[in-house]
């Protein structure tokens, strides 16, 4: 979870992830009194067209394909007799404390599996494959 | 030269024990107009003004400061008015929906809370649930990546049960939270979120609901849950046509 007090977002007009966030609600709440005219928001519109992206959803499609496609989890399914378990224990009505511990459960399983499939590629003198799971790591780096 | 309005309080609204600056390059500084038992606080205008990032900011940053003295009713950004005297004649025009308002929010603060999939978690999630789709993406997986129909019929099956998690999920979000607080208003429409959502509450209640949050946040790993706040009550003022329809 990210928590920005306000504080900080406004403190010496430094702070940028927090405005961001909370454009919107600068922009399209507050109170709006008919006897004051509004500035002009030209500027701002593209601003706020680029906060509300739309992906049309053949791109959507493909590219959770792709990103699956990269996930590699038949390889942590063959190996490890483990995945069933998980299969069993993450579900909707699940214990959440169980649920989480399967699921990080499941990403060392992945871990180990890419490690292995990136040693056996090494070993085979096999070209390496794409990067995975850089996208996350780029996430992980920004929070 | 026309005046920029922020907000709206009471006319004791203590004056700030330091400068408190607005908008503008260089920054101008903030002033209280009183009319009647209201206050505006405002500034000078420049003459063109543009909404800039740090224009934006100063907006937020005179409401923050100007909100932590007592009760404001924040203007949306952007509202100019001829002169002092035409901010002193809207106070007296409507002092009793300013006022009403003003009781409804004494003490209150907004809490704005998103939250977004972690993509690649959510679909580890519908890969280990959904033992169709993980056959399909084995398949796929086995031919190199599959054919252009193969991916796209994939995709939209994964792309559904997304969907239903997201449905899911802010279902979930909202059930955590609304009871933490006493009013809760959809935030604008816009996409990247699964849920967007405000939150009003006394100040004093603020730590129990960021409690909340943090433990929503620690049940449901595969959330990227997005907390921003103490904010000025942007989105629980009231229009005058939604106070004369009560």
């Amino acid at each position: 979870m990210t928590v920005v007090p306000a504080q900080q977002q406004s403190g010496g007009g430094g702070g940028t992830s927090g405005l961001y966030d909370v454009l919107e609600l600068i922009l399209d709440r507050g109170l709006v009194i008919d006897a004051f005219v509004r500035v002009s928001l030209v500027g701002i519109e593209i601003l706020k067209i680029d906060v509300r992206v739309v992906v049309a959803s053949v791109d959507t499609y493909l590219r959770f394909a792709e990103a699956c496609n990269r996930l590699d989890l038949e390889t942590g399914a063959n190996k490890s007799p483990g995945l069933p378990d998980v299969v069993g224990q993450v579900t909707e009505s699940g214990a959440k404390g169980k649920s989480k511990g399967a699921l990080s459960g499941a990403a060392e399983t992945f871990a180990e599996a890419i490690g292995q499939g990136r040693d056996k590629a090494e070993a085979e003198g096999e070209p390496q494959r794409r990067p995975r799971r850089t996208a996350s790591r780029k996430k992980e780096e920004s929070e | 030269m026309s005046t920029y309005v922020y907000g709206i309080a009471r006319a004791g609204h203590p004056e700030p024990e330091q400068e408190i600056l607005g908008i503008g390059d260089p920054p101008r500084p903030v002033r209280v107009v009183r009319g009647g038992d209201l206050a505006a606080i405002v500034s000078d205008c420049p003459d063109r003004l543009r909404p800039k990032r740090r224009d934006l900011l100063a907006h937020q940053h005179v409401l923050t400061e100007a909100g932590a003295d007592g009760a404001v009713l924040p203007l949306r950004f952007g509202s100019l008015s001829d002169s002092d005297e035409a901010v002193q004649e809207v106070l007296a025009e409507h002092a009793e929906h300013y006022k009403a308002q003003l009781d409804d929010l004494n003490g209150r603060v907004e809490y704005n809370v998103k939250a977004a999939h972690r993509e690649e978690d959510v679909l580890r999630r519908v890969l280990v649930e959904e033992p169709e789709i993980r056959a399909l993406n084995e398949a796929n997986q086995a031919s190199g990546g599959g054919a252009y129909q193969d991916k796209l019929r994939l995709g939209e099956l994964i792309a559904n049960a997304v969907r239903a998690r997201e449905v899911g999920d802010a279902h979930t979000v909202e059930t955590a939270l609304t009871p933490r607080a006493e009013q809760s208003r959809p935030g604008p429409e816009g996409a990247g979120w699964l849920v967007n959502l405000s939150f009003l509450m006394r100040r004093e209640d603020a730590a129990a609901f960021l409690e909340a949050a943090d433990r929503l946040g620690s049940d449901h790993p595969h959330l990227e849950l997005l907390v921003n706040g103490p904010l000025p009550p942007y989105s629980f003022v009231r229009p005058l046509e939604s106070a004369a329809a009560e």
